[in-house]
C-alpha cells in the first residue's frame, strides 16, 4: 500500500531513520524539522497522513496538530514518549487521530498508518442516510450535514466512528469493538483514543456535548448512538 | 511496651498531682493532729495538776473515803482518775484499775516525776492520755486517764477527707495533663497529616505559616523548608528522568527504525551479516526493554505515573493477556489453559489494560525462564461470599522447584536474583519485571504476592477488588 506520509520530528538521525523504514515499507516520505516547516509542506502539497512529534522546539506538537487540523481532516498520528501520559489526551484533543511511542517499531507505524488510510474508504456494511436529532449522516457520501443543509465538519476518524455507531443504533458497542474497527487495535487498544473520540464528536453532534442525547456511555460497557 | 508521649505527660501530670496532695495531705494531718494533741496533752496536765492538788489536800486530811474524793474530782466525761495510795489503786471507773496504767510510767511517777504517756490500749484501740502525777507528801499517785477517741474521730474524718482530696486532686492532674497532651500533640497531629499528604504525592502540602502560635513557628517553617527542598527535588528528579527518558529514546528510536530497514534487507546479507545482525536485533530489543522498565520504574518512584483504569470483564481480560504473553513467548510446550472460575465470569474490574497486560507477560515469562514454564493459569474470587467474592485472585503456576518462604517477598524487589536462578546466561530478564508487577498492581489498587503451588512450583497471584456489577446483556 503506498501514501504520502509527511513526518514532522526535530531530530535529524529519527528523521532520517524513519524516512528510510517507512519507504522501506513502501511509503512516499516528506519530512520538516520544525512544525512551521511541516505546516507549510503540507500547505504546498498535502499528505495521506501527518507523523507529529510531541516535543518540537518552537510551536510545539500540540499547537502543529491543531494547525493542521484547521485546515485539513487528514489524519494525524503523535508521536510521544510515554504512553501513560495526559500528553496523549493532549495531543488527541489537539485534534489527532492515533499515537505511537517512542521508539516504535516501523512496522507497526505502517500499520497504524494502514489502519488509519483504510478507514478513509466508506464502511463495508453502510447503514444509509440515519437522522438524528437535526443532523443527517450519509456514509456514502462521506457527509455529516446539518437537515437544513450545512454541513458539519469532522475528522475521518470521527466520521468513521459515528459511522459504526450508526451501523447499529440502540445497540451498545464496547471500546474494544470500536478500537477494533475504528483503528485496527485488538483488545489491548488504548480506550482513551474512543474516549476522546466521542467526547469531540460530542461537541459537533450534540447541542448540549455536557448532557449528551444522542451518543451515550453505557458504563462500564461502552457507547451507543441513539437517534 | 513504650509509653506514648501523650500517656507520658499524662502521667507525669498524674504522678506529680498525687505527690503534692500526698505531701500536702500529709503535712496537714500531722500538724493538725500534732497540734490537736498537743492542746488536749496541755489541759490534760493542767486538768491532773489541779486534781492532784486535790487529791493531796484531802489525803492530808485524813480521808480514806477514795471514791468519794475521786468522785468530787473535776474531770470532764472523757477522763477517769485513778489514785494509788499506800500500794492500792482506787479508780473513778469501774472498767479502770492499777493495771490499766502502764508500769513503766507507774515506776517514773513512783520515782517522783510528772509523767505523760500516749498509748493506745483496750480492745477497741482506744487511744489515750495518761497523766501520772506523784504526791510524795502523801505517799500517793495520782493518775488521769483522758480517752482521746472523739480526737480519734476527727482526725479520721479529717484523715478520709484529705485522701478523698488527694484521689480527687490526682484525678484532676491526669485528667490535666491529658488536655495539656492532646493541645500539645495538636500541631504535631497537623504535622503528621500534612507528612502523609505529602508521602501520598501531594507535594504542594504546608503547614499554615500564619499560626499564630509562635512556639511552633520554627517548627512550621523548617517543615516547610523541608518540604519545598523536598518538591524541588522531586520535580528535578521527575524532569531529570524526563529528560533522561527523551534522551535515550530518541537514540533508540534510530536504531530501531535502523534496524528494521537492515532487517528487511535480510535476503542480500551474507551469512556473517546475518548472524551479526541477528545479535544486534536481539540485544537493541532487550535494551529497549530494560530501558523501558528502568524509566518506568523511575517514574513510579516519583509517582508521576498517570493511570487510566477502566473497566472490563476479568475473564476476558485475564484470557486475552494470557493469550497475549503466552504469544509472544512462543512457549514450546503446549500453552496452559486458562481456567475462569463460574463465580467470577461476569465480575469487571477495573485496570489499565495495558498495564494489566504487562504484568501478565512479566508472570509468564517469568514463569517460563525460572520456573520451567507455565501450568495453569486461573481466576477465581476471594473475600466475600463465594458468589458475590469482593476481589478476584488471578494465579499463574509454574512447573519449577517452587519459591523458598523466606525470598517469597524478595523476589518481588529490583534486581533479586533468587538463589536458585544462576541462569543470567539466558539474559532475556532486565531484573525489574516482577518489581513492575507488583508496582504496577500497587498502581491499579491491587496486590501481587507468591505463594506454593499444590503441585510444588511456584503460585504468583495478583488480586483486584471488584467493581459493582453492572449489567452485561451481551453475556
Amino acid at each position: 500500500m503506498s501514501g504520502r506520509i509527511l513526518v514532522v520530528e526535530d531530530d535529524e538521525r529519527i528523521r532520517s531513520s524513519m524516512r528510510l523504514a517507512l519507504e522501506g515499507e513502501g511509503y512516499e516520505v516528506k519530512d520538516a524539522a520544525s512544525g512551521e516547516e511541516g505546516l507549510s509542506l503540507f500547505t504546498e502539497a498535502p499528505t495521506d497522513v501527518a507523523l507529529i512529534d510531541l516535543m518540537l522546539p518552537g510551536m510545539d506538537g500540540f499547537e502543529c496538530c491543531r494547525a493542521l487540523r484547521r485546515q485539513s481532516a487528514v489524519p494525524i498520528i503523535i508521536v510521544t514518549a510515554r504512553a501513560d501520559t495526559h500528553d496523549v489526551v493532549a495531543g488527541l484533543e489537539a485534534g489527532a487521530d492515533d499515537y505511537v511511542t517512542k521508539p516504535f517499531v516501523a512496522k507497526e507505524l505502517a500499520a497504524r498508518i494502514r489502519a488509519l488510510l483504510r478507514r478513509a474508504r466508506p464502511p463495508e456494511e453502510d447503514p444509509g442516510a440515519l437522522v438524528f436529532g437535526d443532523l443527517q449522516l450519509l456514509p456514502e457520501q462521506g457527509v455529516l450535514r446539518q437537515v437544513d443543509g450545512d454541513e458539519v465538519h469532522c475528522t475521518r476518524t470521527e466520521f468513521r466512528l459515528l459511522c459504526e455507531l450508526a451501523a447499529s443504533p440502540n445497540k451498545v458497542l464496547s471500546r474494544e469493538q470500536l478500537l477494533d474497527r475504528v483503528w485496527g487495535y485488538d483488545y489491548f487498544g488504548d480506550g482513551r483514543l474512543v474516549d476522546v473520540h466521542i467526547r469531540r464528536l460530542r461537541t459537533k453532534v450534540e447541542s448540549d456535548p455536557a448532557a449528551p442525547r444522542h451518543i451515550l456511555t453505557v458504563r462500564g460497557m461502552g457507547y451507543k448512538l441513539v437517534p | 511496651m513504650k509509653l506514648g508521649i501523650g500517656a507520658r505527660i499524662t502521667a507525669i501530670f498524674g504522678l506529680g498531682a498525687l505527690l503534692l496532695s500526698i505531701s500536702m495531705g500529709g503535712l496537714s494531718y500531722f500538724t493538725t493532729r500534732h497540734f490537736l494533741l498537743a492542746e488536749r496533752e496541755s489541759a490534760a496536765l493542767h486538768q491532773a495538776f489541779a486534781n492532784a492538788t486535790l487529791v493531796r489536800s484531802a489525803l492530808a486530811s485524813g480521808t480514806t473515803a477514795y471514791a468519794d474524793l475521786l468522785a468530787t474530782l473535776d474531770v470532764g466525761s472523757n477522763s477517769h482518775s485513778v489514785l494509788i495510795h499506800k500500794s492500792k489503786a482506787y479508780a473513778s471507773s469501774l472498767s479502770l484499775n492499777a493495771s490499766s496504767i502502764p508500769t513503766r510510767l507507774r515506776a517514773e511517777v513512783l520515782a517522783g516525776t510528772a509523767a505523760t504517756q500516749t498509748y493506745r490500749t483496750g480492745t477497741q484501740s482506744q487511744p489515750q492520755i495518761i497523766v501520772g502525777v506523784p504526791i510524795p507528801s502523801v505517799r500517793a499517785s495520782y493518775f488521769e486517764v483522758f480517752t482521746l477517741s472523739d480526737l480519734d474521730h476527727t482526725l479520721r474524718v479529717l484523715g478520709l477527707t484529705l485522701f478523698g482530696a488527694g484521689v480527687l486532686t490526682t484525678l484532676l492532674g491526669t485528667a490535666l495533663g491529658r488536655i495539656a497532651s492532646d493541645r500539645s500533640l495538636r500541631p504535631l497531629a497537623g504535622v503528621s497529616r500534612a507528612a502523609v499528604a505529602i508521602a501520598g504525592g501531594q507535594l504542594d502540602t504546608r503547614l499554615n505559616a500564619a499560626d499564630p502560635d509562635p512556639d511552633l513557628a520554627g517548627l512550621t517553617t523548617s517543615f516547610n523548608a523541608m518540604v519545598d527542598q523536598l518538591q524541588v527535588r522531586i520535580e528535578r528528579e521527575t524532569r531529570f528522568n524526563s529528560d533522561v527518558s527523551h534522551e535515550l529514546r530518541s537514540p533508540l528510536t534510530t536504531l530501531s527504525a535502523s534496524l528494521e530497514v537492515l532487517e528487511a534487507e535480510w535476503d542480500n546479507l551474507s551469512p556473517r551479516g546475518r548472524r551479526a545482525l541477528q545479535l544486534l536485533g536481539d540485544d537493541l530489543r532487550r535494551f529497549q526493554r530494560m530501558v523501558g522498565d528502568l524509566l518506568e520504574m523511575s517514574r513510579a518512584d516519583a509517582g508521576s505515573m498517570d493511570v487510566f483504569l477502566e473497566e472490563v470483564n476479568v475473564s476476558e481480560l485475564v484470557q486475552r493477556a494470557a493469550e497475549a504473553g503466552l504469544r509472544v513467548l512462543k512457549q514450546q510446550a503446549p500453552a496452559p489453559e486458562v481456567h475462569i472460575g463460574g463465580e467470577v465470569r461476569a465480575l469487571h474490574v477495573g485496570v489499565d489494560k495495558r498495564r494489566f497486560e504487562r504484568v501478565m507477560a512479566n508472570l509468564i515469562e517469568n514463569a517460563t525462564v525460572y520456573g520451567g514454564g507455565v501450568t495453569a493459569i486461573s481466576v477465581h474470587g476471594s473475600s466475600g461470599a463465594s458468589d458475590t467474592p469482593s476481589e478476584v485472585e488471578i494465579a499463574v503456576e509454574d512447573a519449577g522447584p517452587g519459591i523458598d518462604p523466606v525470598e517469597r517477598s524478595k523476589v518481588f524487589d529490583r534486581f533479586y536474583r533468587g538463589s536458585a536462578s544462576g541462569r543470567r546466561g539466558t539474559g532475556t530478564g532486565t531484573g525489574l519485571g516482577l518489581a513492575l508487577v507488583a508496582e504496577h498492581m500497587r498502581l491499579m489498587g491491587g496486590r501481587a504476592w507468591v505463594e506454593a503451588s499444590p503441585s510444588g512450583g511456584a503460585r504468583f497471584v495478583l488480586s483486584l477488588p471488584v467493581l459493582a456489577s453492572v449489567e452485561d446483556p451481551e453475556r
